[in-house]
């Protein structure tokens, strides 16, 4: 009797599909696993990723679960203002075309860590990067394990821990035996599922208004104890400030993160890495239009009844939506529909922390352990092996933090806090190495520690965070705060210490370089940059002969 | 960097093309990085990229911080409906996406036709440079052309 309860519970359909999501996961990283040998292969996928293919997968690695549920359910509970996150996140691409796509792709090879230590000291400088990128993946990938264990809970019926163990597991074996090949063909998979349910789902909605938003709108107002203030700003993002301060860290955050730069050393050239920056904007822009679509659906046609159902944070008002735009719950349609949306929500969570995991893994391994560490001693072999190494240790970590934190963990603070932290961090040293001359390895560190540590401490003694009854700043998003912090860091820091000639002397080459292309990592060899100093007469003659 | 170059890549001399249209392998240290930063192909293809990209730097976060402002400050005005109940507010936010999307498109086309051929010719002209300093004969060849 008691096995007929569980079974119950459990949405039979949506495991079924969410199986076959699973399945066609695991055949990719079967195929990328014998396709990753080395350690461009690992990180980069050979850099062999087509600039279309690399666009789709930049959507599934940006487009987390607080993309699609989040701001569907921000947007159902609050009106406009979750719309303004959507703006937020796009605009951001900007960011990334204009200062960071091609000049990462020239100037880099895996890590964030890579390009500062181009013309930094290498230890000091590494460390400061791996510690920003540790620290955003960080928050990110936990924030997003634990969403995945309530999510997969309340839409499938899985308890809560052994949700995040199949999340986790999953997710290690992507990256671990099928390194970026896998993991960037997983966020493909994953863009093209999220795009074709929210399309699906966005048309079924605007049919039910006879394909007339304002309609939509209208309806939505009806079903809002907030009424007309349904539309107007300020039911969600309460003080204006805190909007403001908001807005900064979103559009600057984005061009921090290292899962996402990570992306653009995966494609050949330049050319390549700008045109991915297209696709994803074309992508996601056009899914967070649909946002709202989904959000003031759901407000329309759950209405306030649907509120309870919809849990914290409005999260589960897209698959409600799903379930009666199918029909309705207990109807053959309503549950596939809901079964699907499930699986797709599944399947966004996969792949963003599939990203996460392998651009931590590369601060630790590549980072910390072959370069600080073995001092680049190690050999191309040893430094995957330590890759493998470093994500299973870091999955570990996170899985263990999840299971032990549990459902009642607060996680909403993370995934901003990770934007805060990547603005103002990650963005400031990143953007001043690539363009000012006088920057050195006191300012970068300072910097980053600096934006670092502020982020972090006023989210801590912030409103969120939940430890002090009585917080010390008033607001939600340190950004306003913590991002000048961040370049008023690098600045001093680099203007109160003593100009390094290294510094100076290598911006000339980096500078050049990040521009133009030239000595740029190519393909999968890695005879894209000879050892500085080991002039042998064959490199010099094959280079005269040009 | 320089250091784990060495202890791998060595012996893959295979000629592929890179970015910028020449043969690797590439020697980096057969290049005077100053003076190629200093040529008047790189200083224009600075010139150019900086006359495209920092005016629509500004107009976007001008656009975009506008929105956001006014989505703080004046949430009445952005509450305006502009088309029965269509309110202004959600008119400019999908103003932003076309300012992505057209912005992004733009600036991927400039840099094909514009950006990219001036960014060949500075490199060639920085290998040029490296070619004379470091090549048979050294400078003393260069003087005596």
């Amino acid at each position: 009797m008691n096995v007929f309860f569980i079974a119950a519970d459990v949405n039979v359909e949506a495991l079924v599909i969410f199986g076959v999501v699973l399945g066609i996961t695991l055949l990719i990283t079967y195929w990328a696993s014998k396709r990753t040998h080395t350690t461009t292969e690992f990180w980069a996928a050979g850099r062999g990723i087509t600039g279309a293919q690399n666009g789709f997968a930049i959507a599934g690695d940006y487009m987390s679960a607080a993309s699609f549920l989040g701001i569907a359910g921000l947007i159902f509970l609050f009106g406009i203002d979750g719309f303004i996150y959507s703006v937020g996140f796009l605009v951001a691409f900007l960011v990334v075309l204009f200062l960071l796509a091609e000049r990462m792709r020239n100037a880099g090879k895996f890590t964030i860590a890579d390009v500062l230590s181009f013309r930094l000291n290498e230890r000091p400088a590494r460390a400061a990067a791996a510690l920003g990128t540790l620290a955003v993946a960080g928050f990110y990938l936990i924030a997003q394990m634990v969403g995945a264990g309530v999510l997969i809970n309340a839409l499938v019926g899985l308890g809560f821990e052994l949700s995040v163990l199949i999340t986790g597991v999953f997710m290690l074996s992507y990256v671990i035996f099928g390194g970026m090949l896998a993991t960037t063909w997983v966020q493909i998979v994953k863009a093209v599922l999220l795009m074709t349910a929210t399309i699906v789902l966005s048309f079924f909605v605007l049919e039910r208004v006879g394909f007339n938003p304002v309609d939509l709108f209208n309806e939505a107002v009806a079903q809002s104890d907030d009424g007309e203030a349904f539309l107007q700003p300020g039911l969600f993002l309460t003080s204006p400030i805190d909007t403001v301060s908001l807005g900064i860290a979103l559009v600057l955050g984005t061009a921090g993160l290292p899962h996402i730069l990570m992306r653009f050393f995966t494609v050949p050239d330049a050319k390549a890495a700008r045109q991915s920056v297209v696709w994803a904007v074309a992508l996601i822009g056009a899914f967070y239009i649909m946002t709202t679509f989904l959000g003031f659906g759901a407000r329309a046609f759950l209405g306030t009844a649907g509120e309870e159902s919809a849990g914290e944070g409005g999260n589960l008002a897209a698959p409600l939506l799903a379930e009666e735009i199918g029909g309705g719950a207990g109807t053959i349609g309503g549950d596939a529909f809901l079964a699907i949306i499930s699986a797709v929500a599944f399947a966004t969570i996969l792949a963003v922390v599939a990203g996460l995991v392998i651009s931590a893994s590369g601060a630790v391994a590549h980072d910390v352990w072959s370069n600080i560490v073995r001092k680049g001693r190690e050999s191309d072999r040893e430094e995957v092996v330590a890759a493998r190494i470093a994500a299973g240790t870091i999955g570990g970590i996170a899985i263990l933090v999840a299971i032990v934190g549990g459902e009642g963990l607060n996680v909403s603070y993370m995934v901003g806090l990770a934007f805060a932290v990547a603005a103002s961090a990650n963005f400031p040293a990143l953007v001043l190495a690539l363009t000012w001359r006088r920057l050195n390895t006191t300012g970068a560190v300072s910097g980053v520690l600096l934006g670092t540590i502020s982020s972090i401490g006023l989210v801590v003694v912030g409103p969120d965070f939940g430890v002090l009854d009585d917080p010390l700043f008033e607001l939600s998003n340190p950004g306003i705060i913590s991002i000048p912090l961040g370049f008023l860091g690098c600045i001093v820091g680099s203007l109160l210490s003593k100009g390094e000639g290294k510094a100076a002397r290598n911006f000339d080459e980096l500078y050049v370089r990040s521009e133009t292309g030239l000595g740029a990592e190519v393909g999968s060899a890695e005879g894209g940059l000879r050892p500085r100093g080991k002039e042998s007469a064959a490199a010099v003659s094959t280079f005269v002969q040009i | 960097m320089a250091r784990e170059e060495a202890s791998r890549g060595d012996g893959q001399t295979a000629q592929r093309p890179s970015a910028s249209g020449h043969a690797e392998p590439f020697d980096r240290t057969s290049v005077d990085w100053e003076a190629a930063e200093n040529s008047p192909e790189f200083k224009e293809l600075i010139r150019k990229k900086k006359a495209f990209v920092l005016p629509a730097t500004i107009f976007f976060f001008a656009w975009y911080f506008g929105y956001i402002i006014l989505s703080g400050y004046a949430p009445e005005f952005m509450a305006e409906s502009i088309y029965e109940g269509f309110t202004l507010g959600y008119a400019i936010a999908l103003t932003q996406f076309i300012m992505v999307w057209v912005l992004s498109v733009w600036y991927v086309r400039k840099a094909d036709r514009d950006f990219d051929p001036l960014a060949r010719r500075a490199a060639e002209k920085a290998i040029e440079s490296g070619r004379r300093a470091t090549g048979p004969g050294g400078g003393s060849e260069v003087t005596a052309r």
